[in-house]
Parts: C-alpha cells; sequence; structure tokens
C-alpha cells in the first residue's frame, strides 16, 4: 500500500487535534484559568473598567432624561414608530443568542471544543440579555407601570393581551434570561468550587468564603456529578428549543403584522441564523483580545477560532439565503407592495444602509472560505466588527425601511435618530461591558472542570497509566 | 475517638485511571458506601461505584408537563373567561397564539426542574461536609482524585479499611471524623 | 503547523475483523428483485386504475420518497464537513441510498408526463389572471423543464462524486480523500440548499400558483430529512436481522440516529409552525386561501392527523432513551413517522387536484364555551372531516408512496450488494466503531 502525504496536522483525519494544547496537565490547566483572576489587577483593565462605568453612567442618565421627558426625545415618529430601541433590542437579543447556542447545541452535538469558550460566551448572553431588556422596557413609556406586562392582578382588573407578540417576547426573554443565567451558574459551581478551595489553601479567607458561598458546599463526589451531568444534559436539551424560540418569538414582533418585509414566513428560522450569526461575531470580538491579554493561546488555540470562523460562514451564509429568498418570493408572489418595499430597500433612501447589511452580513464571512484567514486572530477580529456592525444594520434596514413607507404615500417619512438615541445605545455598551469586566477579573472565564474532561488524562482508560506518550504528566 | 465520631476513611489516587481501577477494587471487595470525589466527572465512575443513574428526568417531566396546564390554564381563563376579548379578529382563546407562551412556561418550570432537583437530589447547597477535615482534599477539585469509603459501611473497619486502601495504591490515607 | 506525516488509516481486517464487509455474493438478491417488482406492480397497478388523479398520486410519492435520497445526500455531506466520527458506517448506507438518484431521475418521467395536468394552474391560465401572467418568467415549461435538468444533474453529481471518492478510500486507504470531502461539502451544501427549496417551491408550492411562502423550502426539507432517519433506521435493521452491520451500526449508532429523526420531528414542527402561525395571524386572503383549501374536503382531519401524528405522538414516543435503544421500539417510531410523511405529502399536494368550485368552508370558527364541549366537537369534526377525506382519498394516494418506497429499498440493495458495507478504510472508522453516547 502506497503511504500518503496528508497536509497539515490539525486536519489530519486519523486524529483529533489536541483540545488544549502545550505541555499541560489538570493542575496546569487550574492554573492558567484561576491564575487570571488571582493575579493582581492590571492597569489596563482599570482603563477599559472606568470607560465602561463611564459609559453605564451615561445610559443611567439617558434613561433618567427619557423617563423625565417622554419617549419625544427619541427619533421616532409616525410612520416610523419602531426606530433604535427595537433595533437595539433585537441586536442585543441576537447577540444573546450565541452562548447558549454553545453551551446547548455544541454540547448535544458532542463538539467538545466548545469547553474552552462556552463559559465566556455564556456570560456574555446574560450580559447581552440585560442590555437587551432595558430597550422594551424604557420604550413603554411609563416605565413605573411596566409590572402591566405580567398577569398580575391590577386596579383595572384587566389581564395582559396573550394574543400580542410583544407579550410572548415578556415570557421568551425573561425565560431566556433566567434559564441562561441557571445553566451558566450550574456550570460555575465546581469552578467555584476550585476557586474556593484555591483562595483556602492561599490563605485568602475572604474571598474563600466569598466564592465558599456560591460553590454551595462542592466537593466534587461523584455521586454529584451523576445528578449534575444529568441536569446539564437536561438544560442542554431544554435550552437548544429555547434558544431557537426566543429568536423566532423576537422575529414574530415583526412577521404576524400585514407590514410588507415584515411579514414573510422564514423570519423564524432567518432570525434565529442572524443572531447566531451576530452571537458568534461578538464572542471573536471579545475572545480574540481576551486570548491575547490573559495568555489563553493554549485553551483557546486557533483551532478553536478556526471552527468559530466556519460557524460565522455557515450562519452567515444562511443569512444570505434568507435575504435572497425574500427578494425572490417578493417578486414571485406578484403583491406589489411586497415588490415595491425589497426594491425600495436596495434603491431607496435606506439604499446604504441595505447595501452596509449586505456587505458585512453576506460577503465579509465569504472570507472565511480561505483557511488562512480562519486561523489569524487579527483578520478574525476585523471580521467580526464587521458582522457587528451588519448585523445592527439588518434591524436598522428591518425596521425602519419597512415602516418609512406607509401605504400611502402622504404618510411617507424619513427617520433620522436624535443625540438621545445615539447616546442611550452607546450606554448599553457601557453595561454589557461593565458586567463583562467585572466577570474577567473575578470569575473563571474559561469552565475549568470541562476543559479537564476533554483532556486526553481525563479518560480512565488513557494510555494505560501514565507517563504515557501523549504528555501529559511530566 | 470512638467509632461514632468517624465519618470514613479518604484517600487519594493521582489519575483519573487510578481512581477508576481503584473504585472497582473497592467495590469489588465489598464495600458499597463509596464515593469518589473528582475534578470532572470520570467516564465510567458511575458503573465502578456501582451507582445508580440519575432520576431527575422525571421531575423535569412533570415539572414541563405543570409548565404546559399552568400556562394553557392562565391563558384561557384571563383572556377567554375571565375577561374575555376580542381583539385582532380572533377568538378570545386562539390556539395558536397561545404556543408560544405554553412553550416558555414550559421550558422554565423544566429549567426550575433540572436546576433545583438536582440541588435537591444532591442535598446542596450545604455549609459544611466532613470531607473537608482531609488534608489534602482541595486538591479534588484541581488535579487529585479521592476515594470515600463511609463509617457506616458495614464492612468498615478502621484499621481494616485503611489498610486496603493503602494497600490499593492510595496516598493521603486518613480518617476523617464527623 | 504544517507538519507532514505518512500514514494510511487502519482497516477494518485490523480494527474489528469480525464484522463482514460485504454482502455475500447471491445474497440479498430475492429480496432486491421482490422489492423492485413489488414496487413497480404498485405503481403500475396505481397507473392503471388512477386515470388522471395517477399523477397527484404519483407525485405525493415521489416527493416523499425523493426527499428520503435527498436527505441521504445531505447526511454525507454534513457527515463529512462536521468531520463526524460515530456516523461512519451510517454514511455508507447513506451513500447507497443516494445512489438512487439517478433512478430517481428516470422515475421523474411519469410527472413530466402528467405536466400540464399537475401544473395546469399555471400552464394554462385564466386570461385575466394578472398574477399568474406576472410569474410567467418564472413559471413557463422550457425554464421549468431546464430547471429539472439543473436540480438533477446537481444531485446526481454530487452523489456521484462524493459515492465513488468514498469508496475509492475503500481501495487506497488515503486519508486525504476525508479532507478533500469535507472541502467540497462546503459548496455542496451550499448548492444543495438551493437546489432543493427551488426543487420544493417547482415541484409543490407551484400547484397552487398563487400561493408563496419564504419559509417553504425549508419546510419541505425537514420532512424529507426526518424520512431520511426513518428509513436508515429501517433498512440498516433490516440489514442487521439478515446478518449484516452488525458490530458496525450498534446500539449506540441506532440511538444516534434515534435522536436526529427525533430533532428533525421537531424542528418539522417548528418550521410548520412558524409557516401556519403568521399566515393564520396576519390573515392575508392571498396566503390564507392555501390553508382554507387545507380545511375543507376532509383535509382538516388529515391537519389535525398531522399535529398529532407528526409531532406530538413521536415527540412523547421517542423522548425516551430506552425507546431509542431499542431495536423494535425504534423501528415501530420509524414506520409511523414514513407513514405521516406519506399523509404530509398528500396534506401539501393533493388538496389542489380537485377543483376549487367549493363554497366556504361550513364551519366558522365558533366560540366554544367549555373545554369539553370542544374536544367534543372537535372529535364529532374530525371524525366526520376523516370520513369525507376516506370518500375523496384514492388507493393510489398510498399505492404510488409505497410503490417508490420499494423501489428505493431495491435500488438501495443493488448499491448495498455491490459496494463494501462500511467504509473499509475510513481513518475515522475505529472512532465509530468504538463510539459511546453519553
Amino acid at each position: 500500500m502506497t503511504a500518503i502525504l496528508v497536509v497539515d496536522e490539525p486536519e489530519n483525519p486519523l486524529r483529533r487535534a489536541a483540545l488544549v494544547e502545550g505541555k499541560n496537565d489538570f493542575a496546569s490547566v487550574t492554573n492558567i484559568i484561576a491564575g487570571v483572576a488571582e493575579k493582581r489587577t492590571p492597569k489596563g483593565w482599570y482603563l477599559m473598567f472606568g470607560c465602561a462605568i463611564a459609559l453605564l453612567l451615561n445610559l443611567g442618565a439617558m434613561i433618567g432624561y427619557l423617563v423625565f421627558n417622554g419617549i419625544g426625545v427619541w427619533g421616532n415618529n409616525i410612520p416610523v414608530g419602531w426606530g433604535w430601541p427595537i433595533v437595539n433590542f433585537v441586536f442585543w437579543i441576537g447577540i444573546g443568542h450565541a452562548g447558549t447556542l454553545i453551551s446547548a447545541i455544541l454540547f448535544l452535538f458532542r463538539q467538545k471544543w466548545r469547553t474552552s469558550i462556552n463559559r465566556a460566551s455564556e456570560a456574555m448572553t446574560i450580559f447581552a440579555v440585560m442590555a437587551a431588556g432595558i430597550f422594551p422596557a424604557i420604550h413603554v413609556g411609563r416605565i413605573w407601570v411596566i409590572y402591566w406586562v405580567f398577569p398580575l392582578p391590577n386596579q383595572m382588573s384587566l389581564w395582559p393581551n396573550f394574543k400580542s407578540p410583544l407579550l410572548w417576547d415578556v415570557f421568551a426573554v425573561s425565560t431566556y434570561f433566567t434559564i441562561s443565567a441557571l445553566f451558566w451558574f450550574v456550570g460555575l459551581i465546581p469552578d467555584l468550587a476550585t476557586f474556593r478551595d484555591r483562595a483556602m489553601k492561599a490563605g485568602r479567607t475572604v474571598a474563600a468564603k466569598a466564592y465558599g458561598v456560591f460553590a454551595f458546599g462542592w466537593h466534587g463526589s461523584n455521586r454529584h456529578w451523576i445528578h449534575y451531568e444529568k441536569a446539564y444534559l437536561i438544560l442542554a436539551a431544554l435550552s437548544t428549543p429555547l434558544v431557537l424560540s426566543v429568536h423566532s418569538i423576537v422575529s414574530f414582533d415583526f412577521a404576524v403584522s400585514l407590514l410588507p418585509g415584515w411579514h414573510t414566513t422564514i423570519f423564524p428560522p432567518y432570525f434565529v441564523a442572524g443572531a447566531i450569526f451576530s452571537g458568534f461575531g461578538m464572542v471573536i470580538t471579545l475572545m480574540v483580545p481576551a486570548r491575547q491579554w490573559l495568555g489563553l493561546h493554549e485553551l483557546i488555540t486557533l483551532n478553536h477560532l478556526d471552527n468559530i470562523a466556519k460557524i460565522l460562514l455557515l450562519t452567515g451564509t444562511m443569512v444570505g439565503y434568507a435575504y435572497g429568498m425574500e427578494f425572490f418570493i417578493a417578486w414571485y408572489s406578484g403583491v406589489e407592495y411586497e415588490q415595491f418595499c425589497f426594491i425600495n430597500r436596495a434603491t431607496g433612501p435606506y439604499w446604504w444602509a441595505y447595501w452596509i447589511m449586505v456587505t458585512c452580513n453576506v460577503v465579509s464571512p465569504q472570507f472565511f472560505w480561505i483557511r488562512s484567514i480562519r486561523r489569524n486572530p487579527m483578520a478574525l477580529f476585523v471580521i467580526s466588527i464587521f458582522v457587528n456592525i451588519g448585523m445592527w444594520f439588518e434591524r436598522f434596514v428591518i425596521t425602519v425601511s419597512s415602516l418609512n413607507r406607509d401605504f400611502m404615500p402622504s404618510s411617507w417619512g424619513y427617520f433620522s435618530p436624535t443625540l438621545i438615541d445615539v447616546l442611550t445605545y452607546v450606554g448599553s455598551f457601557g453595561l454589557f461591558f461593565t458586567f463583562f469586566l467585572l466577570f474577567c477579573r473575578f470569575l473563571p472565564i474559561l469552565a475549568i472542570s470541562e476543559v479537564k474532561g476533554v483532556m486526553p488524562e481525563a479518560n480512565p482508560h488513557h494510555g494505560g497509566h501514565h507517563g504515557a506518550s501523549n504528555g501529559g504528566h511530566h | 475517638m470512638t467509632n461514632n465520631t468517624k465519618w470514613g476513611v479518604v484517600a487519594e489516587f493521582d489519575s483519573a485511571a487510578s481512581i477508576y481501577h481503584a473504585a472497582e477494587k473497592v467495590t469489588h471487595h465489598g464495600y458499597t458506601r463509596v464515593d469518589a470525589h473528582t475534578p470532572f466527572p470520570v467516564h465510567g465512575l458511575d458503573r465502578a461505584l456501582r451507582q445508580g443513574p440519575s432520576p431527575l428526568g422525571w421531575i423535569v417531566v412533570c415539572c414541563g408537563a405543570t409548565g404546559i396546564c399552568l400556562a394553557q390554564l392562565m391563558m384561557w381563563w384571563m383572556n377567554g373567561h375571565d375577561y374575555v376579548f376580542w381583539v385582532s379578529g380572533k377568538t378570545p382563546y386562539a390556539w395558536p397564539s397561545t404556543i408560544p407562551i405554553t412553550f416558555e412556561c414550559m421550558v422554565l418550570l423544566s429549567g426550575f426542574g433540572a436546576v433545583f432537583g438536582m440541588f435537591g437530589l444532591n442535598r446542596l447547597p450545604r455549609l459544611h461536609h466532613p470531607i473537608f477535615r482531609h488534608s489534602t482534599i482541595w486538591r479534588a477539585t484541581d488535579d487529585r482524585f479521592f476515594l470515600s469509603i463511609e463509617a457506616t459501611d458495614p464492612k468498615f473497619d478502621s484499621r481494616e479499611t485503611v489498610r486496603f486502601l493503602e494497600s490499593i495504591g492510595g496516598k493521603h490515607v486518613e480518617i476523617v471524623e464527623e | 503547523m504544517t507538519a507532514t506525516a505518512h500514514m494510511t488509516a487502519p482497516s477494518l481486517q485490523q480494527l474489528a475483523p469480525t464484522i463482514v464487509p460485504k454482502v455475500k455474493d447471491g445474497d440479498l438478491a430475492t429480496a432486491q428483485l421482490g422489492a423492485l417488482v413489488l414496487g413497480a406492480a404498485l405503481i403500475g397497478g396505481a397507473w392503471a386504475t388512477g386515470g388522471e388523479r395517477f399523477y397527484f398520486s404519483y407525485l405525493v410519492g415521489y416527493m416523499g420518497v425523493l426527499g428520503i435520497c435527498l436527505g441521504a445526500l445531505f447526511f454525507t455531506m454534513v457527515q463529512h464537513i462536521t468531520r463526524a466520527g460515530w456516523g461512519i458506517c451510517v454514511r455508507r448506507l447513506a451513500e447507497n441510498i443516494m445512489g438512487a438518484l439517478p433512478l430517481m431521475a428516470l422515475l421523474f418521467v411519469p410527472i413530466y408526463v402528467g405536466f400540464d395536468h399537475l401544473f395546469h394552474h399555471w400552464v394554462h391560465p385564466d386570461p385575466n389572471d394578472h398574477l399568474v401572467a406576472g410569474k410567467s418568467a418564472w413559471l413557463n415549461k422550457n425554464f421549468f423543464v431546464a430547471r429539472i435538468v439543473i436540480y438533477f444533474a446537481i444531485w446526481i453529481a454530487m452523489a456521484f462524486f462524493f459515492r465513488r471518492a468514498s469508496l475509492q478510500q475503500d481501495e487506497n486507504g488515503d486519508p486525504a480523500v476525508s479532507l478533500r470531502l469535507s472541502r467540497v461539502a462546503a459548496p455542496g451544501l451550499l448548492l444543495f440548499a438551493l437546489s432543493v427549496t427551488f426543487a420544493a417551491f417547482d415541484w409543490i408550492m407551484s400547484l397552487d400558483p398563487h400561493w408563496f411562502s419564504t419559509i417553504f423550502g425549508l419546510t419541505y426539507f425537514a420532512g424529507a430529512y426526518m424520512a431520511f432517519f426513518a428509513f436508515t433506521i429501517l433498512m440498516a435493521k433490516w440489514l442487521g436481522k439478515r446478518g449484516y452491520l452488525r458490530g458496525a451500526i450498534t446500539v449506540e449508532h441506532y440511538h444516534d440516529l434515534g435522536k436526529l429523526m427525533f430533532a428533525f420531528v421537531v424542528f418539522w414542527t417548528y418550521t410548520n409552525f412558524s409557516q401556519y402561525m403568521l399566515i393564520w395571524y396576519a390573515n392575508l386572503p392571498e396566503e390564507t386561501r392555501w390553508f382554507a383549501d387545507r380545511a375543507e374536503g376532509g383535509w382538516g382531519a388529515i391537519g389535525t392527523l398531522l399535529v398529532f401524528g407528526h409531532f406530538f405522538i413521536p415527540f412523547g414516543f421517542l423522548m425516551s432513551r430506552h425507546v431509542k435503544r431499542n431495536g423494535v421500539t425504534l423501528s415501530i417510531g420509524a414506520i409511523l413517522l414514513l407513514v405521516v410523511h406519506c399523509f404530509d405529502m398528500q396534506f401539501l399536494i393533493l388538496p389542489t387536484a380537485g377543483s376549487h368550485e367549493q363554497g366556504p368552508a361550513e364551519h366558522g370558527a365558533g366560540h366554544v364555551a367549555n373545554a369539553a364541549e370542544a374536544v367534543e366537537t372537535g372529535i364529532a369534526r374530525f371524525t366526520h372531516d376523516f370520513g369525507t377525506y376516506l370518500h375523496g382519498v384514492h388507493w393510489a394516494d398510498f399505492g404510488c408512496f409505497v410503490g417508490l418506497f420499494f423501489v428505493l429499498v431495491g435500488a438501495t440493495l443493488w448499491n448495498v450488494r455491490r459496494a463494501n458495507l462500511v467504509p473499509l478504510r475510513d481513518p475515522r472508522l475505529a472512532e465509530a466503531l468504538h463510539f459511546q453516547n453519553f
């Protein structure tokens, strides 16, 4: 039999590339990850945290200004009754989809490479959902009666209208937030126990107590692991349809209406694909610098980045498929309003937004056909920024370009945001980054126990006893 | 110290493979109240320790069914019975529009069932556990693997059990008090 | 990172010498012939007794069975692109199923023959129908036929390419083949998505040229892929009974196939609910018309049947791990899903077979006072509608599906008998053989 030249090692079909690179064992994995939280706080962190806090304060100020003055401070006006707030809401909730996708769907598909990125992505999910939740809440105008959206008895003996997709959003987003937070917390418990034990050993009593409270007395008992793994599997199985449902329900906000450009049956899967796309974009935007600054190269390897880039290519192309189907069916339907709407999108007053959207979402990920770009962190980072921009514009195009041309030409209008719109949006990044930086500083940013679990020496039948060739124990 | 205040014996092992083989030997030797303490779930250890599967699935199914029923009841009663309103050309209770919220409630209650059911089955949170008295147990969340045999085990004998655990390769074999 | 290695994959002989690598000479020949003859007889009988209705019946069966072949093509490409290890042995079976695609192209002939009849709404449109006239750039016979050629060219070329490369790897054990296929699968999937979408638009959606739905391609694909898993499970089980694939497709693989079948039961429901709910909610006459057609002539009962048979029952049944790991229960689930897949195709295709000259539906959405009454009237309506359905349905509406199903069984066996039963020297074969679920 002739011997065959196989190209490069990471793609060699004969063996799986190592998920943890370098000469690492269990102890060194713990050291790398726990070290991030135990080291002295770097100066750069204070700088970034200061900026994030400033933006957060700005968000508070904007919300205060809005509550005192009313929705008129925004650019929303007839015919564009839904402006930036809904765009920002969908933008953030979309970003909040990658974490659960990585932790749940990739888990069910046994994609072990997820272990080194799932923790940070889940954290990102939760903070993004928090940022998202602000916008519809303040958009109701009289935020002090926001409790009317919940099925609570009130003085008017009125119940919420369960036929309203906006109410479905309330249930979907709050369920999603709750389940994501629980999922995240359950995953954190064993790692918090690691932090607790290390702090105890190092004599940092306050830290040990603080981590200990949240570690719930975890001591790695195998009986506990049995229930724990079952719970994790069930949460993954629940989160998978949940993550699909949330963005589907967000899409229903638009798609149940009669509005051309909103009412189309592909919206639910199309929104889900877009959400995953934007979420993975944000994962890259956060993880490439974090990997660099926190020295996580051996745990978040180029293979990981390569895989994320492939998912970006896949979902970006799916989004492109949906754009294409919308256009084709708009023509095929023979409905003149549909046809006008789509031609107006591409050539009307918001043509620039449409083409930014297409360029960023469909064209920019096509670079990921090239392997060397997928494995170049800098290129990935740059393209991920384009993805973030493109996905914001997608929501802008859907919202504004469908609304600005009413059925009656006398009601046509042009939407312009106000400074308050812009500053509120920028402020929401402050909220997101404040929490994310706190998370990076104090919590295990990689799932320690899960990373250990996918190392070859975690298998009890691995290479006889230890000291084998795979270089685990030295 | 009398036997009454002893919680059990704890031994340290240094790899997933060695804890697995130790667990097999311990259960094969007839010990029943045994457990392992590991930094991550070791594949197959439940079988080696003869620990049964988790009943959590049933708890979750019950919670999910409750969620479906409660959601349907809520929407039917509030919109279709207590304060009937006709809106957007739909009947007061229109099943297609109840699906999203029914689904969300099912997931929410199932998720609660999974998480709180897991805590309940594990008797967590707890403030203290005797095993924390072991001198190197802190490494159970780092890179070492521990095996414990409780004093309530019918075969437990403080001297014999310690010797047995040492004979199968355990290090730092210590008697841990209640 | 570009270390080179000179390696070949270990062979099945080295990994698991007990697994039978190939069907014995002459074995299964009777079954193959029997399936083909039975299939041909059923289709022939349907043709002889069906009259003009036959073309619609045939389309039901054809779209149902074609979906299984397309599912096999999709499965093969997904296995390659994800570099999956678990499903290597299942993949060979999928390759053998998609090997029937050239035959499926041949079996398109009756649809071409019945073309004028099937697509008469746009082939001979009402001259005042400006909507259909506006679509003539897409819905015209020449372009339609050209598209048929394009779709089959894409599918047959891809199926041929993937199957041949895989069979070649059996001989040379070259791991680079796997690498190459995983790269080709990416653009392959793109072509697949577009071709299947437009095929579903052309061959089902355009039966009613007024109606349109952007998700339609996805709903067709979801049901088809589910049917592929059901078919694969049954084929593998049957081959296992005949002594083949033992040790290659084990309970662990069936468990995974069961999970995927379950997942696509749910995905089918998701896409169909999205389509139905959005159209129901917006209530635009140009869209609801399609569902109104499916509330008349007894089709309402089939809609209800699909909700239960295509979702609630299989969902509850297949949820348990034990059901998926038990050969008998899993096969029962697979058979059930193939039957409802036939109903699904009928629901999509047959309501346009009749005339459109019916009055409005007699049962408006009345306000029902309590749940018990709702259930009672619901059951009464279902029974009534189902009676109407049985009155209108032709045996060929099932006969063609079953006939084409057996033709596919025969064609698959033809391929199974000629190729190795598992990819003998796939680099990830060891992983597949030792695979265990968590």
